[in-house]
């Protein structure tokens, strides 16, 4: 600057026609520094009413009025700058050394120091956009205080209670989020905070929204975010204030802005990213799917296993029946007739009670199983249909059912420990006509005698044709 | 029997594994595997409850924080 002004002097001086003659002293006019000041002012300022210049950035500061004070430069030259705080607010990027810039303004002077300078109005980095720049820039300094850790991120709930939803009401967000949840999880209770996604003032909105719907109690995860857009549209996702929010968010918050590509500064600080909202419910519930199929699993496995147990335990009442002290019971069932058979009931009764009494508790248990599976919840009507239908019958009949029912269960168990079983295996007990003693001798009868035969089912009314005496038969008999 | 013993969800979950899990290996006696089969049930039908238990629900939060039911227009979407 100096150079400009000492420059003609220099170059004029040593002219000797340049001495100047003295002025008249009427027409002399002596201006105070103040004078020619402001002179000079109206004239930058008229003709430097509007300039773009560009250059580097330097010597960037702000002062704790708030005012951005810096050196705009190129290779030879420099400029000061200034900019006031009500203009700095709506920078998108935080203007910093080394960046070039293309800024716009009015060159004015400041009269105290009597430097002109740049007062600029707007300021956007050249290259980069200004947006990209300030979420690079953002980016960089959130990551830096680790808000981006993996170890920050938290899983989400596996179950949600409430689940809040922080978007606009008017945005195609919410229909397609409401859809989805509807469609895969049908009873999820919504709670849902308003706000604006986009514009002036949006950023301040969700993230005041975040702060109270993280308070609701039973919300325990939040989704945010809103449909595609501009970047500018998607832009109060890349604002610092609603980052810091998501990281301050007492629950798992799911990010979901804009399309697949688009990427924000809230995907980066949420617990989950999800790629668009409809993806963010599908990440509630698809958890509910895979717990249900989890749980059946998990309860087809308890009630084998538990079944498992009785089986085999009924396994070693076989085991101790086919020891050699239980050998010959078939035979001795046999000889000893009505008596032995009616011993060999209360025998198996006992047992039978026994197991029975295990089994009942294990088909309670597995009914109160069943009537929350849904998918079993008709056969659980139905069961309930029959039995109202049995209540029509007579209680003896239904005594007589039930008896024979809970028999029939058991005796499968039974098997070979009960010596009626022996019947099952072929064996068949040969009585008199009138049912009043066991044959077990050939010699009791003779032809055309009735004999009464018990089979495993049902009864024959024989008629002797021959009798002969059997030896190896009785041998086998008393061993 | 009380579920209070059943803290949440996912800690439901898990003990219900550990029951399958000790039925399914080891060789209990009859009661303590009847007991384990039990609390698995009453495990398993604290998570369907659950999982049943949310209401089908809109709600708006207003800037007060309070909460009022969704317009009829998200519930006609609702039944879409």
């Amino acid at each position: 600057m100096s150079d400009l002004f000492d420059l003609p002097f220099e170059e004029e001086e040593p002219e000797p026609e340049a001495t100047p003659a003295p002025a008249p002293a009427a027409v002399r006019r002596v201006l105070s520094v103040t004078e020619l000041t402001v002179k000079i002012r109206d004239l930058l300022e008229a003709e430097f009413f509007e300039v773009w210049v560009e250059g580097e950035l330097s010597n960037c500061r702000v002062w704790n009025t708030g005012h951005l004070y810096f050196t705009l430069k190129d290779e030879s030259t420099q400029l000061r700058g200034f900019m006031f705080r009500s203009a700095l607010r709506y920078l998108k990027f935080k203007p910093t050394d080394g960046t070039r810039v293309v800024a716009r303004g009015k060159i004015s002077v400041y009269e105290p120091k009597g430097e002109y300078q740049l007062v600029c109005e707007h300021l956007e980095p050249q290259g980069l956009g200004a947006l990209q720049l300030a979420f690079e820039q953002l980016k960089k300094r959130l990551q830096a205080e680790g808000l981006f850790d993996s170890a920050r991120k938290r899983p989400l709930p596996a179950l949600p209670r409430k689940i809040g939803i922080v978007t606009s009401l008017d945005g195609a967000a919410i229909r397609d989020i409401i859809k989805v949840l509807r469609r895969r999880y049908v009873n999820a209770h919504l709670v849902i905070r308003p706000a604006r996604v986009q514009g002036e003032g949006a950023a301040i909105e969700i993230a005041q929204a975040l702060r109270q719907i993280g308070r609701v109690p039973s919300v325990d995860v939040v989704i945010v975010g809103r449909g595609g857009g501009s970047i500018e549209d998607l832009w109060a996702f890349n604002e610092e204030i609603v980052a810091r929010a998501i990281a301050k968010s007492p629950v798992p918050v799911i990010a979901a802005v804009g399309h697949e590509t688009d990427v924000t500064i809230a995907d980066f600080v949420a617990d989950v990213r999800a790629p668009t909202p409809s993806a963010a419910a599908e990440l509630v519930v698809s958890r509910k799917d895979e717990f249900l199929g989890r749980i059946d699993r998990l309860q087809d496995r308890l009630r084998s296993a538990a079944r498992g147990r009785v089986q085999r335990w009924s396994r070693r009442v076989h085991v101790a029946d086919s020891r050699p002290a239980f050998a010959g019971l078939p035979g001795r069932v046999a000889m000893r007739g009505r008596h032995a058979a009616e011993l060999t009931h209360a025998l198996a009764r006992l047992v039978r009670a026994s197991l029975a009494a295990r089994d009942r508790r294990l088909q309670q248990l597995e009914r109160q199983l069943t009537t929350f599976d849904a998918g079993r919840r008709l056969a659980a009507i139905r069961t309930r249909l029959v039995t109202s239908d049995g209540r029509m019958r007579s209680a003896a009949t239904r005594r007589q059912d039930r008896a024979r029912a809970q028999f029939q269960e058991t005796a499968g168990r039974l098997d070979t420990l009960s010596p009626l079983a022996v019947l099952g295996r072929g064996y068949a007990v040969a009585w008199n006509a009138d049912k009043t003693r066991v044959l077990r001798d050939a010699s009791a009868v003779v032809p055309g005698d009735t004999v009464q035969v018990t089979l495993a089912r049902g009864e024959l009314e024989c008629e002797v044709r021959s009798s002969g005496d059997s030896t190896q038969k009785t041998h086998r008999e008393n061993p | 029997m009380p579920d209070t013993s059943i803290k949440d969800f996912e800690g439901a979950i898990a003990e219900l594994e550990t029951i399958v899990k000790k039925l399914e290996e080891g060789d209990l006696p009859l009661e303590q595997s009847l007991a384990l089969y039990e609390r698995g049930v009453q495990l398993s039908r604290f998570c369907h409850a659950r999982l049943e238990e949310a209401e089908r629900r809109i709600e708006i939060l207003n800037e007060r924080g309070e909460l009022k039911p969704a317009p009829a227009s998200f519930a006609a979407d609702d039944d879409r």
